[in-house]
């Protein structure tokens, strides 16, 4: 039995979602503000307070679960911290600041903060709904490919970063890979057309087969409900065990909705982190500021930070910044940020050498750098970052920036 | 004199660049895989006491070349040297019964030997019976002869170097010697800072680094020198410092002389317009002329080259003669040759206008004399062509057969065009050269491999009438052999074997001396008659001497007409009635640009030899155009820009060098590189076949040209570990380098990556299928940059950069990684693309050639504190060796002394 009381001295905050964002700032408020706060976790799925990044790794067999913690679980429980996992919250009562759960037990909270996170976006094929059709989240999709036997044929829906590390995982795992991509080349948020194409290059050497710029027309379900085939608008359908659907996330507000939240995409919230209720916070890929919404782990950090400012009273607001894309597939690094998409007054400068697996491209107006992307070596990365977060007049050192720091800061000294 | 004694595998020699004509000790390798070990300066020899200047520094650089001439070769098949022989000898033969001999001509080389050129002359004017016996002198020096001969009655240069270390007043006369004779330049500026009271004063329309020791520099008009000493002449006698007993003793025709000059050059300030500078200035030097007993006049090229160039020497001479300033120690009138021979030609005869041993055809009773020395069936009577009218005389058909030894008149020679005519149209052309590929090889039916220096021997000679051995130590390579011995073939295979006969090179050498003392009894300058009986032993062992070295006189003569007798018939100077006249071309609207021709600090000739050693490439890399920063900015034209240079004759193409060293229409072009190293920069191209009448010698430092910037062009540089053609350039230039091929190029505007990678992949056939071949890009449209490289199984093969304005990038790095066996690492693949390694220091443009230190290093030196060319030499070690950047270094300093003010 849950023992969250109204202790005296301590306000009752309620975090509802245990993924990333939750369990770190459960743990960072703790560490912080434990004295103040009676903190409870709530998490719909068994696991707790993992690294969802690690799961491509753990999928492709690279680490164990025990690499997997983000935060420790226990020492925070040790701590105080109360956790509740494996039981989704079903309703939020606003005006009485409780919540129902899954398992039937009603909480009252003084605070409450929703990391409901994400989806993967169901794409409306027919056929989507089949139980050999499933996203690529949580542990919990990890065990079931992991339980794929042999050398099953399967199919990837999407080419961004999900879709390729399932497909990565899955071929590692001695699969037969299909990976569709709607546009025309891999990565498209993150990269141009060259550096998709030495990706693509790479992962094809790997066994992966890409069908770009289309999206499966249906899918086949054989008797017991699971898709056997996956039918291209060619006509053509191929064989499958199992289909990923990696095309997309939507972030995770039905809760908040039906509690009468603000949303647009995702939840409403200012920028401390304050939804349209004084009371309830929201962060993480389900919240929504400015009309942006968050996929990458490095502005939830700060919202965190801001989040537990705001909480204790102290003065702090949540500002977008551009935030660089780091990625690792199949061991290429890969790092983008800023405009990768040239307009029309902008230029990019160019440095390609497929035989190393290196690419760089520039995006540079007026003076300043404005995008980046790099493909293998990505030392630069933190660098060309500073030069766009500081707006660093550039002109003195085009000729060299391309090449890195360690050119451009031997030429100013 | 001491004599050093030297271990067994070396030899003392002489360099063979200048007419400073310095010792070298050249050792040979330990071991035949090692390369040559560096040279050194003589210590004994009086030209440059173990001095020697970067060029000479190098020549060991230059020894082990990739293109020798090593066979033979009949119409660009390899032949034995028997049937190359019977080729040349019975087409001389031939066209001789034919045409008469004068159907036949050599055209030698101030490069070639004494022995060689003696053979040469002999063959010709007394064997075949041409005089047809012309030289590349007739370039540099043939109208210094002429002046000596018009006054001295003979072709005597009456100082020696240490005159110029003792003199009160150095005046420098169309000389940059700090780059062209740098040992001397740097004797003078040695002794002039021991006695800073000595004057130096250059006469140049250039301001050249020589001018870094001058009190005083006239920057006259082109061509005008002559109007300066017709002033200083009839001043001397205004001042009344003339030498009145000398005059009457020892000289003729003062008073006519005298009259000519007032007339010529009234007063001073018509003399300061006529010449273009300023009254104070002249004053300054008249002054110093009044006032300086022990006056050294020191001329070159810049009086020589000229259409009035024989005039400009006896308006020299006759100042000396009217103060009585010659035959004394410290004073004279001292013509200095461009070249190691020149001299030894002259004192052969090896001039068309020459019969032998400082004898002409006019000399009452000289050919009667050498015909009955020689023993000769067929003597040529009257001179022969000098060097422009004998390649006109080929073009018309009149000469069918021309021997071309040691020189490379597709470069040297005005209007190229003409000369490519001529040569074409000729019936035979024979080269004799130590390479393969030059722009007169190109020309050639048959090609005679030679040694070269460090294989061959014999004697040369100085400017100072020093005579020295040249000494061979190197095998020589292939079938290559000695000039002298391929002529003494080709004669004894036409009939003439008993006159051609010689065993070994010291007999030619006697034969010369002998024939210097034949019936002299003192009647001619040129008297050698200690060495007519020379042993091999003697010849093997003879140490630098200064002719004369007449029978009993065996130390040779330092000082000539210090009796003041001269050579004439009655013994007495001659003066020489002058009147200063300008350079036959002038400026029009059309041609309004005068261009003006010389040399670079670290190239010699035609580059050769100089462009064999890829240290000598870095002071100046390509060749150039220098223009006054006001007129590159009405024209349009940019530093290091491609720039057209165009005449009535022909064009060249050249990067600009923006300067104020020229004076506003005026340009400045070296003469060094040839078509082995550029496509378009032979700047003999615009220059006219003006000659002066009474030396023959070309006004090669004139023409009257027209400047345009290239329009719609992008600038390249490319690395490259095979040769490449680089037809698709509208400009290229070679850069000798240590390893693979460095070009920098010119592009019309427009190229991609992928053009350039078009250009690079038609460039290798053989490896690209068998191999892997990678290709790594750089392009930067904010920039313009493009850059590509070319790995083959991961090691570099080619780089091409391409950027929109000329800049100076330090291939050096770059070239050292085409000979990198292993695969490039990552940070390398990345660097090749920029141009060095993260972490190496940029040298920036190299000053010091000796110890390869580079303008970007100086000025970091300087910027520590480092406050004087001393200190520097302390820090980097530039200028502690031949010297020749010092007054480049010293220019660095005030810069940084203004700043830190």
């Amino acid at each position: 039995m849950l023992s969250f009381v109204n202790q005296a001295d301590k306000r009752r905050l309620v975090i509802v979602g245990a993924g990333m964002a939750g369990s770190k700032l459960a743990h960072d408020l703790q560490q912080a503000y434990g004295h103040r706060y009676q903190i409870l976790l709530i998490g719909e799925e068994p696991h707790v307070g993992y690294n969802r990044i690690m799961l491509s790794s753990l999928l492709a067999n690279e680490i164990s679960h025990a690499d997997m913690p983000l935060v420790d679980t226990q020492k925070m429980q040790d701590d105080g911290v109360l956790i509740r996992s494996n039981d989704p919250v079903m309703s939020l009562n606003l005006e009485a600041k409780i919540l129902h759960l899954s398992s039937g037990q009603a909480i009252a909270y003084d605070q409450l903060v929703l990391a409901t996170g994400s989806r993967a976006s169901v794409l409306s094929i027919k056929g989507a709904c089949a139980p050999n059709v499933m996203g690529f989240r949580t542990w919990h999709d990890v065990d079931v490919m992991t339980q794929l036997q042999g050398c099953q044929p399967v199919c990837v829906i999407g080419g961004g970063l999900l879709g390729l590390e399932a497909a990565v995982g899955l071929v590692k795992r001695g699969h037969k890979v299909v990976v569709f991509h709607r546009a025309q080349y891999l990565l498209n948020r993150q990269l141009d057309e060259e550096s998709a194409s030495l990706l693509q290059t790479r992962l094809e050497q790997m066994g992966i087969e890409f069908r770009l710029g289309e999206s499966p027309e249906s899918f086949l379900q054989a008797a017991d409900g699971n898709v056997s085939h996956v039918v291209c608008q060619s006509g053509e359908s191929l064989a499958v065990s199992l289909v990923v659907m990696a095309a997309g996330i939507s972030p995770e507000i039905t809760l908040a909705k039906a509690a009468g939240l603000t949303t647009n995409r995702a939840i409403l919230v200012d920028e401390q982190m304050q939804t349209s209720h004084p009371d309830v916070y929201a962060l993480g890929e389900c919240c929504e500021f400015e009309q942006h919404t968050f996929g990458l782990v490095a502005p939830i950090w700060t919202q965190i930070k801001v989040l537990i400012k705001a909480l204790v009273g102290e003065e702090a607001a949540f500002v977008i910044e551009p935030t660089p894309t780091k990625l690792k597939v199949s061991g290429v690094n890969l790092f983008s940020v800023g405009r990768i998409q040239p307009l029309e007054e902008d230029n990019c400068i160019f440095f390609k050498d497929v035989g190393a697996n290196h690419y760089r491209k520039l995006v540079v107006n007026e003076g300043l750098l404005v995008g980046a992307i790099l493909y293998g070596n990505v030392a630069d990365g933190s660098w060309y970052f500073q030069l766009i977060q500081n707006k660093t007049n550039v002109s003195d050192m085009l000729d060299l920036l391309v090449f890195g720091e360690a050119y451009c800061c031997a030429q100013v000294a | 004199m001491t004599t050093t004694v030297m271990p067994a595998s070396s030899v003392k020699t002489t360099c063979p660049y200048c007419g400073v004509g310095c010792g070298v000790n050249l050792t040979i390798p330990d071991s035949v895989n090692q390369g040559v070990p560096p040279v050194s300066g003589d210590m004994d020899h009086p030209a440059n006491f173990g001095r020697l200047c970067v060029k000479g520094s190098s020549l060991a650089q230059t020894i082990k070349s990739d293109d020798r001439l090593l066979a033979p070769m009949l119409n660009g098949q390899v032949v034995s040297w028997e049937s190359a022989i019977e080729t040349v000898s019975s087409k001389i033969s031939q066209v001789v019964k034919d045409h008469g001999p004068d159907a036949f001509a050599f055209y030698l080389s101030g490069q070639i030997l004494t022995e060689d050129y003696y053979v040469a002359n002999k063959l010709a004017k007394g064997f075949i019976g041409t005089a047809n016996v012309d030289t590349n002198s007739r370039l540099c020096m043939a109208s210094a002869v002429v002046g000596y001969k018009r006054a001295f009655g003979s072709d005597t240069v009456p100082c020696n170097y240490e005159d110029l270390e003792r003199c009160d007043l150095l005046i420098m006369v169309g000389s940059n010697a700090a780059w062209t004779h740098p040992i001397l330049y740097q004797r003078i500026a040695a002794a002039k800072k021991q006695r800073p009271d000595m004057k130096v004063v250059v006469i140049d329309p250039r301001e050249t680094a020589t001018c870094d020791i001058a009190d005083l520099h006239l920057a006259i008009k082109p061509g005008s020198d002559a109007a300066i000493f017709s002033f200083l002449l009839s001043d001397s006698v205004q001042a009344d410092i003339v030498d009145h007993d000398f005059i009457v003793k020892h000289t003729n025709g003062f008073e006519t002389a005298l009259v000519q000059a007032r007339a010529s050059t009234p007063n001073l300030s018509y003399t300061a317009d006529f010449c273009g500078i300023g009254e104070q200035d002249l004053v300054r030097l008249v002054g110093w002329w009044r006032d300086t007993a022990k006056t050294i006049t020191f001329y070159s090229q810049g009086v020589n080259q000229s259409s009035s160039g024989v005039d400009k020497c006896n308006a020299i001479i006759n100042c000396h003669l009217a103060t009585g300033r010659i035959g004394k120690e410290g004073a004279g009138p001292f013509s200095i040759t461009g070249q190691p021979n020149a001299m030894g030609g002259r004192e052969v005869g090896g001039l068309a206008n020459q019969l032998a041993a400082h004898m002409d055809f006019a000399t009452p009773g000289a050919q009667d004399l050498v015909q009955r020395f020689w023993q000769a069936p067929n003597m040529a009577t009257e001179n022969g062509l000098k060097a422009v009218d004998l390649f006109q005389a080929i073009e018309e058909g009149k000469v069918k057969v021309v021997w071309i030894m040691s020189t490379n008149p597709m470069v040297s020679l005005p209007d190229t065009a003409q000369v490519r005519r001529a040569l074409e149209k000729c019936e035979l052309v024979i080269v004799s050269d130590c390479k393969a590929h030059t722009d007169t090889t190109a020309m050639a039916d048959v090609l005679f491999p030679a040694t070269g220096w460090s294989e061959k021997d014999g004697t040369v000679t100085n400017s100072e009438r020093r005579i020295s051995r040249q000494r061979g130590l190197l095998p020589a390579p292939g079938e290559a052999k000695h000039d002298w011995w391929a002529i003494c073939e080709v004669a004894k295979k036409m009939g003439f074997q008993s006159a051609f006969s010689y065993q070994s090179i010291h007999e030619i050498f006697a034969e010369h001396a002998a024939l210097s003392a034949f019936e002299n009894n003192g009647k001619r300058d040129f008297d050698i008659g200690h060495f007519s009986q020379i042993t091999k032993a003697e010849y093997d062992a003879l140490t630098p001497v200064q002719w004369p070295v007449p029978k009993g006189r065996p130390e040779g003569t330092q000082r000539m007409f210090e009796n003041g007798r001269f050579f004439t018939p009655d013994g007495r100077a001659r003066f020489v009635a002058i009147t200063p006249s300008l350079p036959k071309h002038q400026a029009s609207l059309e041609w309004p640009f005068t261009l003006n021709t010389g040399r670079v600090r670290d190239q010699w000739h035609t580059m050769t030899r100089t462009g064999d050693a890829a240290s000598l490439a870095k002071h100046t890399a390509q060749p150039y155009v220098e223009i006054h920063p006001q007129d590159a900015r009405q024209l349009g034209i940019k530093d290091k820009a491609l720039v057209r240079l165009t005449s009535l004759y022909g064009e060249v193409l050249l990067k600009a060098k923006l300067s104020r060293a020229v004076a506003p229409s005026q340009v400045f072009v070296p003469i060094h590189w040839t078509q082995q190293f550029a496509n378009a920069a032979v700047v003999s191209n615009l220059i006219p076949q003006v000659v002066d009448p009474l030396s023959g010698q070309p006004e090669s430092k004139h023409a009257q040209v027209r400047l345009e910037a290239v329009e719609n062009i992008c600038y390249g540089m490319i690395v490259s570990a095979t040769p490449l053609s680089l037809a698709d350039c509208l400009y290229w230039c070679r850069i000798p380098s240590e390893q693979g091929f460095h070009y920098e190029v010119v592009w019309p505007k427009g190229q991609t990556q992928a053009s350039l990678k078009a250009m690079g992949a038609g460039q290798s056939k053989v490896t690209a299928a068998v191999k892997k071949t990678e290709w790594l890009e750089y392009s930067n449209p904010i920039t313009q940059q493009i850059r590509v490289a070319r790995l083959v199984d991961q090691t570099l093969t080619l780089l091409m950069y391409l950027h929109p304005q000329p800049e100076s990038l330090m291939a050096d790095w770059l070239i050292s990684q085409l000979t990198i066996n292993t695969a490039l690492s990552v940070s390398d693949r990345l660097a090749i693309l920029v141009g060095i390694p993260a972490n190496v220091e940029e040298k920036g443009e190299i000053v010091c050639s000796c110890y390869q230190v580079g303008s970007k290093q100086i000025k970091k030196a300087i910027a520590t504190g480092i406050c004087s060319v001393e200190a520097l030499g302390d820090t980097l070690k530039c200028g502690t060796n031949c010297g020749s950047c010092l007054p480049e270094l010293k220019r660095f300093i005030p810069v940084v002394a203004e700043l830190s003010a």
